[in-house]
């Protein structure tokens, strides 16, 4: 095999598990390590939900950070007005952009991708407004601080475990699905929908229950923020954060399961190091143009071919590659 | 029991493509649709899968009306098809593609298949072996891995067929399927077909080679300009003047 594609090897879960493994050991006991370790991980968990929704099934989101700011504000809402338990956060913050994805998806998916993806970022720009609007109820532009950590995960090491851990739970649910009849299914019905029905598939409705499962791992990355954070306001997850993780996953490569976690760490370590925040705008849209002309299905999406022995580069072929790349040429 | 096309008249802006066509199908029997480009064929199949709309008329599968049916519950009910102009992601392996046609089988559903239950892995292997039964009935075996977009066009069509009777169907519509086969390929196929009829699937055929309409089917509809020209045995056709007009006189020379 003279071409490969990096780290899919026979389920992705177990390369990331050896990853995670290796980032733990090399961040043990740095604070500093750790909360990045923990934020790439949230922002991983985002980028993953962009990959299930626009890599898998074809529809571009602009409010996956909006669907995190809800999981975020739910638990917030809950655990700091109410005194509730964050547990029960964790079900608001799943249900509620569960729901909130699935009936935005049936109600514009009968139209064609292109409306939802606009409606997508009329919610982003909405839940904004709904928030600073609030009062005492959101925090309003203040925002809602003092969430509680979480007793599961009380110190920052917990706390990477716990994030780490619902990656890679997430992780296996993706392969799992991708790997069923249908997830197949889903493939074929961001190619040609047309295909799918005549396979037999409801097209709108199979498409609704994709986006409203990326809308839960959205969430679930917004609960974790919260009781990472410990504050939430109306300038933490904004169509901003969405642009950001849907660059990530581009990166990284969407169709393919680990490409938009391996997009979310290349992009925030080199962030890390950028010397000003005011560059990150020029540095994202120079990535941007650059992997489109480079490598436009991403890293870990693009069939790197090496030279051979022969000296030749041959036809790359890639049966590694869990989700094979489509169109475009 | 069966399908039961009457009078069904389906339009295009002002193109009327069928008009008052019926057509009827039974379990165990092969139909021929005959009839030259733009006759309607494809239509007809269309109309029968729910991929467009009728003006007038009713279709009937297993004596259900299924007009208001949407297209996925009438192949979810036993219904499957090819298309003229294969659609496939040329980027899928030919099993990836055969696979996909078990979608009306598969039970497991959104949240069994995402938690992978006992239920959906076992649903998963049986498919995958009855997948593999169906490649090396077509000869399409050692091809399991090669991507769609890399196959001649007789070997898409016949993957195309491979997919669509995976869901084991009650009646299948295979528009034109042999074209671009090679002889060896279209004996394959229709020996095939054959085995599904034998089984009691009733075939909706749209086929140009009158050769092969001749040797498997009993009942030939001719289509002209969206209406029906003529129904009968192959046989009959031959001397059939309006069918060497209409027909041989436009694709025969
Ligand atoms: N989706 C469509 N929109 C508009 N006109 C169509 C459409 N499909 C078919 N037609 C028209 O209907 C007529 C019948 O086409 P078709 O059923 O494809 O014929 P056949 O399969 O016999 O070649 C043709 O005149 C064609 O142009
Ligand atoms: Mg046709």
């Amino acid at each position: 095999m003279n071409s490969y594609s990096l780290f899919t090897w026979r389920h992705p879960a177990l390369s990331l598990l050896m990853i995670v493994s290796v980032g733990t050991a090399a961040s043990y006991g740095h604070p500093f390590l750790l909360d990045n370790s923990i934020m790439i991980g949230i922002f991983s968990l985002m980028a993953l939900s962009v990959g299930i929704s626009y890599g898998q099934a074809g529809i571009l989101s602009l409010a996956t950070a909006t669907f995190a700011a809800i999981g975020a504000f739910a638990t917030a809402i809950l655990t700091v007005n109410y005194r509730l338990s964050p547990y029960l956060g964790l079900l608001a913050a799943i249900l509620l952009p569960t729901v909130c994805a699935y009936l935005l998806a049936r109600c514009i998916l009968r139209l064609s991708p292109l409306p939802l993806s606009i409606a997508t970022f009329v919610l982003g720009g909405l839940v904004e407004v709904l928030i600073k609007q609030g009062g005492d109820f959101t925090g309003g532009y203040i925002g809602l601080s003092g969430i509680p950590r979480l007793s599961i995960a009380p110190s920052a090491q917990a706390m990477h475990f716990l994030t780490w851990a619902v990656v890679l739970l997430v992780v296996v649910l993706c392969v799992s699905l991708m790997n069923s009849s249908t997830g197949r299914a889903i493939n074929t019905a961001r190619h040609d929908p047309l295909r799918a029905v005549a396979d037999g598939v409801d097209v709108p409705h199979l498409l609704s229950n994709t986006f409203a499962f990326s809308g839960a791992i959205a969430g679930v990355a917004g609960w974790l923020y919260a009781h990472h954070i410990t504050y939430i306001g109306p300038d933490s997850l904004t169509t901003q954060v969405s642009i950001t993780v849907l660059l990530m996953a581009v990166v990284g490569g969407v169709k393919v399961i680990l490409g938009p976690i391996f997009g979310a760490a290349i992009l925030m370590v080199v962030v890390l190091y950028l010397p000003a925040a005011e560059s990150q705008g020029m540095f994202f849209g120079s990535i941007l143009v650059f992997m489109l002309l480079v490598a436009p299905n991403g890293l870990l999406g693009s069939r790197w071919r090496l030279p051979t022995l022969r000296g030749g580069l041959e036809r790359p072929t890639s049966p590694m590659l869990l989700m094979p790349a489509k169109e475009e040429n | 029991m069966g399908i039961e096309v009457s009078n069904v008249t389906v339009r295009f802006g002002g193109i009327t493509a069928l008009s008052e066509v019926s057509v009827s199908l039974s379990p165990g029997q092969i139909v021929a649709v005959i009839g030259a480009n733009g006759s309607g064929k494809s239509t007809l199949f269309n109309s029968i899968t729910g991929l467009v709309s009728v003006a007038s008329g009713s279709i009937r599968i297993d004596d259900d009306e299924v007009i208001r049916i949407p297209p996925h519950r009438r192949i979810a009910g036993g219904l499957a098809r090819t298309f003229q102009t294969p659609r496939f992601d040329p980027r899928i392996t030919v099993e990836k593609a055969v696979l996909c046609g078990f979608y009306p089988v598969a039970r497991s559903g959104f949240v069994r298949s995402l938690l992978h239950t006992p239920g959906s892995a076992r649903e998963e292997r049986t498919i995958r072996r009855e997948c593999d039964g169906i490649l090396a009935l077509f000869k399409l075996d050692k091809l399991r891995s090669v991507p769609m977009g890399e196959l001649p066009m007789g070997q898409v069509r016949l993957v195309e067929v491979a997919r669509s009777v995976a869901n084991k169907p009650k009646y299948l519509l295979l528009d034109e399927p042999a074209a671009g086969l090679t002889r060896v390929e279209q004996e394959l196929l229709s020996a095939e077909i054959r085995n599904l009829v034998a089984r009691g699937v009733g075939v909706l055929l749209v086929e140009h080679n009158f050769n092969l309409v001749q040797q498997l089917s009993e009942h030939v509809v001719v289509l002209d300009r969206g209406s029906i020209l003529f129904t009968g045995a192959p046989a009959e056709l031959a001397g059939n003047r309006a069918f060497v007009d209409a027909y041989l006189g436009t694709s025969g020379h």
